[in-house]
C-alpha cells in the first residue's frame, strides 16, 4: 500500500514536470505575447513590462527560473492580465467556488444518474426505460449552453422562480448546478444501465431470485454493487473536470469560478495564469484517478493495488 | 474492515455536499447597493497609471479625481481638484490652483506634490504605464519616459541607484544628477548622431550593453544598467557603477509644484485638449505614502488603498463584484447622491441583459446585436434604450505593401464597391451610421471630408484601368478579422459584395486577438478589420495614427504631405487653423484610401428610467458621481432625448 502511494507520488512529480515543460514550450511558440496590444506600446515601457516577468531573459533561463519558482517555492507567479493579483490568489478565490458548484452538480449527477440507470435496467424495454434513455441521449447530445438557455427561458423569464445569474444564495445555485450536472447525469445513467444489465444477466442473480430474495433486494444489493465499478472509473476524470469549473456554465450564470481562466488566460497569453490553471488541473486529475484506483480495492476485493 | 470502508462512502459524500452548500452560501446575502451595474470584464488593476480600457475607466473614475473633471453631459473639462487655472497667451503654460478642501480618503489634503509625484511615477519607465503617451504633451515628458534610450549627449540626467532587492518595489533609489557626456555601446565604441538614434530605436536593444558616461559632482563616472538583484550580487565592472535606470533630469520636464496648492505645466505644443486629458483617468493622482508603504500592486488592495474620488472601495471579489461606497472626505460629497455602487464583473452581454431584464442591475452598456434589434422594434417604444453615435469608427486596413493594394485605383474601387447601407441597415440594425471618413461626425468645428461613396460602375472602371477588367487577373484577396461572430458576419457580407460587384474572389481568415494583433503589426495580411476608439474628443486622436511609420499605422502607407500637415497641426496655436490643417490631412487620407471606413459605432446602454444624471454623449462616458435615483419618475429622462 505504502509502496503504491510512494510510486504514484513519484509519477505525479514526473507528470507535473512534463506538463509544465510542454505547456511552457507551447505557450512561447504561439505568436503574440502577453503585452502585445492593439495600440503599440513604447519599447522602453514594453521592456519594463517584460522584465517584471523575466520575459526579457533568454528562454532557457526563463524556463529555469519558472521551474524553480513553481516547484521549489510553490509560487505560481503574478498574473499578467489581472495585475493586482497573484495566480495563487486567483486560484484561492476561484477554486472553492468552482469546487462547491462542482460537488453539487456531481451529487445531482450521480444520484439522479444511478437512480434512472437502475430503474431503466430493472424495467428494461418498458416505456419508462425508453423515455429515460431518450432523456439520457438528449442530455449527452445537448450542449451545456442550450440546456442553460432553455432553463433560463423557462425558470427565469416564463416562470420567474430563479435569478438569472450570480453567486451567493441557494436559489442562485439551482440552475448552474443542474446545467453543469445534466450531461454527467445522462452519462452516469447510461453507464449504470449498461453495467446493470450485464450484472443482472449473471447466474448469481438467478440463484438469488431462486432462493426467494425479493426483486428489489436483488437489484439494489446483488446487482447494483456489482455494477458500480464502471461508474466509479468514469467519475474520476469527470470529477476533476467538474471541480475545476466550466467555461460555459460559469459565463452564462456569471459565476466567479476558475473555469473561465482555462480559455481566457491562453487567449490573452497570460503565461503565468494559464500555467497555473493547467498545473492545477493536472494535479486534480491525477489525484482523482489515484482515488479511483484506491476505491477499486474497497469496492472490489479482487482488485489488488500494486 | 472492508465493509466499514465502504459504508463510509455515503457519509463522506454527505459531508462534502453540506460543506459545499455551506461554502457557496458563506459569502452571504448582501444588502443591495443603491446602484448596481454591469462593468464587463474584471478590471485589471485599481492603479490609475497602469490600466487601459473601458471597465477600468469606469472604476478609476469613481475612485479618483484629476485636476479637471468632465461634465457628465457635455464632457467639457470643468474644475476637479483644481479650482481654477490660468493659461498663458502662447497656450504653452498652464497654472492650476488646487482647492483647499480636496482630501484623500484618509483625511489628508491632496497637494500639488501629490500630482507631481503621480505624474512622475506615471512617466517612469519602471511603472510600465502603457498609456504614458497621454502625458507626452508635457514638455520633455516623452523623453523622460523613454529612459536611457531617449538620452543624448549633453542632456541633464538623473541616475537612479539600485536599492535592496527586498525593499518595496515602489521605493525609488538614490538619485545622482549630472550631465550625459557620451554613450558607449557593447564594443566600447562611442555612439553619436544617427548611429545612436538607430540603435536606440531598435526594439531588441539590450540596454545593459550600454555604458553611460556622465559628469557628476564626483567627476566623470561610468554607469551601466543593472537590476536590483544582480546589482546586489555582482560587483560592477572595473571603473563602472551600477544604475537602476538613467533618466532625463526631472527638472527638465515641464511640470513643477510652485507651492502646496499650485502646479505649473509647460507643454511641448499648444494642445487644445490638454484640460480634457487632465480629466482622463491615467493622469489621476495616487498617494505617495500609500504607494510607498505597501508597494505595487499591494497598495491597491482594498484594505490599503487611499483614493481621492467620490467613492472608495469597500470590497473586491475577483470576477464577481466590487462595491464602492461614498468617500466621506470627498470635497463635493454633498453632490454625490449614491451611497454605494456595485460593479458587477459580468463578461457575457447576454447574461448582462438577463440580469437587467430581471431587475437585478440598473445599467448595462452592451446588448447583444440580435436582442437589440428586437428591443428597438418593441411597441410602444421602450423608455430605457437610446443608441447614439459614438466617437468610434469601424474600418478595414489595406496592406499597401502588397499587390494589388499598392495601386490607389484598386483601393478606391474596393471602397466604392461596398454598400454600407446594407451593412448598417440590414446586418447591424442598431442605428449605426455609414461613414466615408475616418473621423466620426459630431466633433465641434470639424466636418470630416468624405471619401468616395458607393459607385459600382466607377469601381469597375477603376479596376479595369488598373489592369483587372471585370476582376480578371485579380489575385484572391483575404480579409483578416479577430474571432468574433459580429466581425465574421461583416467580413462575409463585404466578401459577398466584392465578389458580386467586382468579380474578384475573396477569402476570409479569423485569428484570435493576440495573434491577430501581431499579424496586423507585421503587415501579415491583405485586408484587415480595425476599430478605433477616440481617446479624446479631437480629430487628432484618429489622424495621427496614419503618419508614415506610425506605431499604429499598420498599413505600410505613408505620405510626406500628410505627415507635414499633422506635424503643423500639432504646433498650430490657432484652433480654427489647426482643425483646417487636420481637415486637409484627412482629405489626403480619404483620397488615397489606405483604409476603408464602414460605419460609426453606436452606444448600447440600457438604463432604468428611474436613474437620473445619465446622459448620452459621443464618448459613452457616464460619471457615477453625477447619478441619482428619482423613484417618482415625474419628468422624462434626459437620457431618452432624441428617440421618438
Amino acid at each position: 500500500m505504502i509502496a503504491f502511494i510512494g510510486k504514484r507520488l513519484f509519477w505525479l512529480l514526473i507528470t507535473m514536470w512534463a506538463v509544465f515543460t510542454v505547456s511552457f514550450i507551447l505557450m512561447r511558440s504561439v505568436p503574440g505575447g502577453p503585452f502585445d496590444r492593439e495600440k503599440a506600446v513604447a519599447p522602453e515601457i514594453k521592456r519594463n513590462l517584460e522584465r517584471r516577468y523575466n520575459l526579457d531573459k533568454p528562454v532557457l533561463e526563463q524556463y529555469g527560473l519558472e521551474l524553480k519558482r513553481v516547484f521549489w517555492e510553490w509560487d505560481l507567479g503574478h498574473c499578467m492580465n489581472i495585475a493586482d493579483a497573484s495566480v495563487n490568489y486567483v486560484i484561492r478565490q476561484g477554486l472553492p467556488i468552482s469546487a462547491a458548484l462542482g460537488i453539487l452538480a456531481m451529487t445531482f449527477a450521480v444520484s439522479f444518474g444511478v437512480l434512472t440507470g437502475v430503474v431503466s435496467a430493472a424495467m428494461r424495454g418498458s416505456r419508462l426505460d425508453v423515455g429515460l434513455r431518450l432523456a439520457a441521449t438528449a442530455g449527452i447530445a445537448l450542449p451545456n449552453f442550450v440546456v442553460a438557455g432553455i432553463c433560463i427561458l423557462l425558470f427565469v423569464f416564463w416562470i420567474p422562480l430563479l435569478p438569472a445569474a450570480g453567486w451567493g444564495s441557494l436559489s442562485q445555485l439551482v440552475l448552474p448546478a443542474f446545467c453543469l450536472g445534466a450531461p454527467y447525469a445522462a452519462e452516469v445513467a447510461r453507464i449504470t444501465r449498461t453495467s446493470m444489465l450485464d450484472s443482472l444477466s449473471h447466474d448469481y442473480i438467478r440463484t438469488a431470485r431462486a432462493k426467494g430474495v425479493s426483486r428489489t433486494r436483488v437489484v439494489l444489493v446483488h446487482g447494483l454493487r456489482n455494477s458500480l465499478l464502471p461508474v466509479v472509473s468514469f467519475l474520476g476524470p469527470a470529477v476533476a473536470g467538474i471541480l475545476t469549473g466550466s467555461l460555459i456554465v460559469e459565463q452564462i450564470f456569471g459565476i466567479p469560478g476558475l473555469g473561465v481562466y482555462f480559455v481566457k488566460s491562453a487567449l490573452q497569453r497570460d503565461y503565468t495564469l494559464s500555467m497555473g490553471v493547467v498545473l492545477l488541473y493536472t494535479l486534480v486529475l491525477y489525484t482523482m484517478n489515484f482515488l479511483v484506483d484506491l476505491s477499486y480495492a474497497y469496492l472490489d476485493p479482487r482488485v489488488e493495488l500494486e | 474492515m472492508r465493509l466499514e470502508g465502504r459504508s463510509l462512502f455515503p457519509w463522506i459524500a454527505g459531508a462534502a455536499i453540506l460543506f459545499s452548500i455551506g461554502w457557496a452560501l458563506n459569502r452571504g446575502q448582501l444588502p443591495p447597493a443603491d446602484f448596481t451595474f454591469v462593468n464587463g470584464t474584471e478590471v485589471k488593476s485599481l492603479d490609475p497609471a497602469i490600466v487601459t480600457g473601458q471597465p477600468e475607466n469606469r472604476m478609476i473614475n469613481a475612485l479618483f479625481e484629476g485636476l479637471t473633471s468632465w461634465d457628465p453631459k457635455t464632457l467639457e473639462p470643468g474644475p476637479g481638484v483644481a479650482q481654477r487655472w490660468d493659461v498663458s497667451d502662447d497656450l504653452l503654460t498652464y497654472t492650476f490652483h488646487l482647492r483647499h478642501d480636496a482630501k484623500w480618503s484618509d483625511g489628508s489634503p491632496v497637494t500639488a506634490h501629490d500630482f507631481i509625484y503621480s505624474m512622475r511615477r506615471f512617466l517612469d519607465p519602471r511603472t510600465a504605464a502603457e498609456y504614458s503617451y497621454q502625458a507626452w504633451y508635457v514638455k520633455n515628458a516623452k523623453k523622460y519616459s523613454g529612459g536611457g534610450r531617449a538620452l543624448r549627449p549633453g542632456d541633464n540626467v538623473e541616475v537612479e541607484l539600485n536599492v535592496d532587492p527586498d525593499a518595496p518595489n515602489s521605493i525609488r533609489g538614490k538619485l545622482i544628477h549630472g550631465q550625459l557626456v557620451r554613450i558607449e555601446d557593447k564594443s566600447g565604441q562611442e555612439l553619436t548622431g544617427e548611429a545612436l538614434d538607430k540603435a536606440a530605436a531598435d526594439a531588441s536593444l539590450n540596454i545593459e550593453d550600454w555604458v553611460f558616461v556622465i559628469s557628476t559632482e564626483a567627476g566623470e563616472e561610468r554607469f551601466r544598467y543593472a537590476d536590483d538583484l544582480s546589482a546586489s550580487r555582482n560587483e560592477p565592472a572595473a571603473g563602472e557603477r551600477h544604475a537602476r535606470q538613467i533618466l532625463l533630469d526631472l527638472h527638465d520636464v515641464g511640470m513643477r509644484a510652485i507651492d502646496d496648492r499650485t502646479i505649473e505645466f509647460t507643454l511641448e505644443n499648444p494642445t487644445p485638449y490638454f484640460l480634457t486629458l487632465l480629466g482622463f483617468y491615467p493622469l489621476f493622482p495616487v498617494q505617495q505614502k500609500c504607494v510607498e508603504t505597501f508597494g505595487s500592486p499591494q497598495w491597491t488592495d482594498v484594505e490599503n488603498i487611499v483614493c481621492n474620488g467620490p467613492f472608495k472601495p469597500e470590497f473586491r471579489r475577483l470576477r464577481d463584484r466590487t462595491r464602492v461606497v461614498k468617500n466621506e472626505y470627498y470635497w463635493d460629497r454633498e453632490n454625490v447622491k449614491l451611497n454605494s455602487v456595485d460593479f458587477l464583473a459580468v463578461e457575457s452581454s447576454t447574461t448582462a441583459l438577463n440580469l437587467y431584464l430581471t431587475g437585478e442591475v440598473d445599467w448595462i452598456y452592451d446588448v447583444p446585436a440580435a436582442a437589440l434589434r428586437t428591443l428597438l422594434a418593441e411597441q410602444p417604444p421602450r423608455d430605457d434604450i437610446n443608441p447614439v453615435p459614438l466617437l468610434n469608427t469601424y474600418f478595414y486596413l489595406l496592406n499597401v505593401t502588397r499587390k494589388p493594394f499598392d495601386d490607389v485605383r484598386v483601393r478606391k474601387a474596393l471602397s466604392m464597391a461596398i454598400d454600407r447601407e446594407e451593412l448598417t441597415g440590414v446586418l447591424l440594425g442598431a442605428g449605426e451610421r455609414p461613414t466615408y471618413s475616418l473621423v466620426p461626425p459630431g466633433l465641434p468645428g470639424y466636418d470630416p471630408p468624405q471619401g468616395p461613396h458607393e459607385n459600382v460602375a466607377e469601381a469597375r472602371r477603376l479596376l479595369a484601368e488598373a489592369g483587372y477588367p471585370e476582376g480578371r487577373g485579380f489575385p484572391t484577396i483575404e480579409v483578416l478579422y479577430n474571432t468574433h461572430e459580429g466581425h465574421q458576419a461583416i467580413a462575409q457580407l463585404i466578401r459577398k459584395q466584392w465578389q458580386k460587384n467586382l468579380g474578384i474572389s475573396v477569402r476570409t481568415r479569423n485569428e484570435e486577438w493576440a495573434t491577430f494583433n501581431s499579424s496586423q503589426r507585421q503587415l501579415n495580411y491583405d485586408v484587415s478589420r480595425r476599430g478605433w476608439i477616440g481617446d479624446y474628443a479631437d480629430p487628432n486622436t484618429f489622424l495621427d495614427m496614419f503618419v508614415s511609420g506610425g506605431e499604429n499605422n499598420c498599413t505600410g502607407w505613408g505620405n510626406p504631405e500628410y505627415d507635414k500637415l499633422i506635424a503643423a497641426a500639432a504646433v498650430e496655436p490657432d484652433p480654427d487653423k489647426r482643425l483646417d490643417l487636420l481637415h486637409q490631412a484627412e482629405t489626403i487620407l480619404m483620397d488615397e484610401q489606405p483604409i476603408i471606413p464602414f460605419y460609426n459605432y453606436v452606444s448600447k446602454n440600457m438604463v432604468k428610467p428611474t436613474i437620473r444624471g445619465f446622459y448620452n454623449n459621443i464618448q459613452d462616458t457616464h460619471p457615477l458621481s453625477a447619478l441619482w435615483i428619482d423613484a417618482e419618475e415625474k419628468t422624462p429622462n434626459p437620457f431618452m432625448e432624441g428617440r421618438e
